[in-house]
């Protein structure tokens, strides 16, 4: 292995790849709007409930137990009539999600042991667990008013979570889409290298190249230092700059790597048929696709299929999640990482076979 | 030919069942240019492949400055020189990068600006080798080959695309590295440039070598010469065709020049051309 003509060719690939003016701006629009987009997502996910509360004639109810002043995960906001509740409710107005109409004379129907007629504004797209939160806010409300055992004795549940428990703590949309923009940095330096690949093959320029003394070996490995290293600078810059490298940054880098020995993989695949612009665009896409998925599904936690757990990429996104959101040490994110590298073999294996072939036959 | 530079023994080479080139044998010597002639598809590009390594042979033998092709590959591929029939430059790249980047594949240090000033090129050295023309590129392919100062060199239709003045500059350029030792294999289709640049010629069809000489002894042992006489008589003018290689030639051309009315005197020999077809039954065009 001659780390000189190894050094040539990297030269001459990032030169071409500079002079490229499609990629150089794929590359500098995607880190801009990407970091822009992440840090205009909101970092946190308010998870309070705000209620409206129309009480008539019991001013002084709202004072009362649960409903005395904002708790964790409960605001009450008092209104003067039911028709100003419902515009609120139906308009969102300052976030309220629901709206609860308390008819007169509410409090002492409950202390009769009388059933009032309680009306619940719900936007048409409320969850179905908001009604049942309600349900109880009110059970809550009548126990407090008249000191009378809520009228539906509630099951004794013990909830088991597994893994780690996001009730109260939910994922930031920037949490979410941290991997996606990682992922979708490496896809396009993939795009660049399958491009770099496919005119060398189409121009027969790697024909030239491999009757000097330069080997196939010397040719392979170049072409796989450039797309790691574009692929791996420009997450690794990314990361930097979303600030997302504070903790556990060896592990994040070593992820960073093999995802980009991954998209190389796939680079060399898609590159090794010599296509145009849009063959090569048709052939990364097909791979690509796939290997977003769980980027994608990152996005809705809890809503993937099992498979997604199967795909490559999973490790990748599961790693930059874990240590990220929850600082996971390497030894947590390990076996998500033997999993991607074992996938990194198989599929740079796959390029460099496919592409060693291509090249013997022109 | 013990000491060529060249030496193909037995060479075939086979695309599936469809043998491209059989039981190929010649040499090269230093100093040489042999003319590669043959017509597309007639095994000319396959032996090329296999003597560049970028083939191997299916069966025979090559050796190349005294080494064996392929395993002896990078060596040789460092003292060889290669120009493609493609364009195949890195086209968003100028002409000095061009020829800097195989520099320093070859590990040598060279003078570009001086190589491109052989070749006419060197105030275009600075320009994307997209903007050249298609003989600009043909020089900068030349230029390339040449490198390393290989001591064996490989030219695919050099002059394909080149204005007459520039293909003049190239045959010189091809003369001028064989007076300096280079040993030139070089494959054309224009009859005339294989005629004036190479010492022998080696007719390829059907993946064989049919004939390998140098072109005077092919034109004597294949071709017909003859001459033509023109004279006037009484108004019109008469044209007689005497074969010279009848046993009459010297009684029937004494006569035709003895005659009153003689206007032109021509001699005529047989073309390389005709000589393919003589042998092979088909055109190098075909």
């Amino acid at each position: 292995m001659n780390l000189r003509i190894v050094g040539a060719i990297i030269k001459k690939d990032l030169r071409l790849f500079s002079r490229d003016l499609f990629y150089v701006l794929m590359t500098a629009f995607g880190l801009v709007v990407y970091v822009a987009m992440f840090w205009v997502l909101p970092s946190s996910v308010d998870e309070t409930l705000r209620l409206g509360v129309h009480a008539e004639g019991m001013g002084d109810l709202l004072d009362l137990g649960p409903v005395d002043g904002p708790k964790e995960g409960l605001a009450v906001v008092a209104f003067d009539s039911q028709a100003a509740l419902r515009d609120a409710v139906e308009a969102g107005t300052d976030g309220i999600a629901a709206g609860l109409d308390l008819p007169q004379g509410f409090i002492e129907d409950i202390r009769a042991g009388d059933q009032p007629k309680i009306t619940v504004f719900l936007r048409g797209d409320a969850p179905a667990e908001l009604r049942d939160t309600i349900g109880g806010f009110v059970r809550e409300l009548a126990y407090a008013v008249a000191s009378v055992a809520p009228p539906v004795d509630m099951p004794s549940l013990t909830d088991v979570v597994v893994g780690i428990d996001r009730a109260g703590d939910q994922l930031s949309l920037q949490d979410r889409f941290r991997p996606l923009f990682a992922f979708l940095v490496l896809m396009i330096e993939t795009f660049a290298l399958a491009g770099l690949i496919a005119t060398e093959i189409s121009g027969r320029t790697v024909v030239a190249v491999l009757v000097t003394p330069a080997t196939t070996a010397e040719f392979l490995l170049a072409k796989v230092v450039v797309g790691t290293g574009l692929a791996f600078s420009q997450a690794v810059l990314l990361l930097g700059l979303i600030g997302a490298l504070g903790t556990g940054t060896l592990t994040l880098l070593l992820a960073l790597l093999l995802g980009s020995l991954l998209v190389t993989g796939v680079g060399l695949l898609a590159g090794s048929t010599g296509r145009d612009f849009l063959g090569i665009v048709f052939w990364t896409m097909l791979f690509i696709i796939p290997l977003t998925v769980p980027a994608i599904a990152g996005l809705f936690p809890g809503a993937a299929a099992a498979w997604v757990v199967a795909m490559p990429t999973y490790g990748l996104v599961a790693t930059i999640t874990a240590v990220t959101v929850d600082g996971a040490p390497f030894r947590a994110v390990a076996g998500d990482l033997g999993v991607v590298a074992i996938w990194c073999v198989l599929v740079l294996a796959a390029g460099l076979l496919v592409l060693r072939r291509k090249v013997a036959t022109l | 030919m013990d000491q060529a530079s060249i030496q193909a023994v037995g060479l075939s080479y086979a695309y599936g069942d469809t043998l491209a080139v059989d039981d190929i044998s010649f040499g090269v010597a230093a100093g040489e240019v042999l003319g590669f002639l043959g017509p597309n598809g007639a095994g000319k590009s396959t032996t090329i492949r296999m003597l560049t390594g970028q083939l191997s042979p299916h069966r025979g033998s090559i050796r190349i400055l005294g080494m064996d092709m392929p395993g002896d590959r990078t060596a040789i591929q460092g003292r060889i020189g290669v120009c493609f029939e493609e364009k195949n430059l890195y086209l968003e790249m100028t002409a000095h990068e061009n020829l800097a980047f195989f520099a320093t594949l070859f590990g040598v240090t060279v003078d570009v600006d001086a190589l491109l000033e052989r070749v006419g090129l060197r105030e275009r050295g600075r320009d994307r080798v997209s903007s050249f023309s298609k003989g600009m590129r043909q020089r900068l392919m030349i230029t390339r080959a040449l490198i390393n100062t290989p001591d064996v060199l490989f030219l695919d239709e050099p002059t394909d695309g080149l204005d007459p003045v520039s293909a003049r500059g190239i045959r010189d350029l091809i003369r001028a590295e064989a007076d300096r030792g280079a040993a030139v294999l070089l494959t054309t289709h224009d009859m005339h440039e294989a005629d004036e640049l190479s010492d022998r010629v080696a007719f390829i069809d059907d993946g064989r070598v049919i004939a390998l000489d140098a072109p005077e002894e092919l034109k004597l042992a294949h071709g017909q010469r003859s001459m033509r006489v023109r004279r006037r008589v009484g108004g019109l003018v008469e044209e007689e065709v005497i074969e010279l290689d009848g046993a009459s030639a010297a009684d029937q051309v004494r006569a035709a020049v003895a005659k009153e009315g003689l206007l032109t005197v021509h001699t005529e020999e047989a073309t390389l051309e005709d000589i393919f077809v003589q042998l092979a039954g088909r055109g190098l065009s075909g």
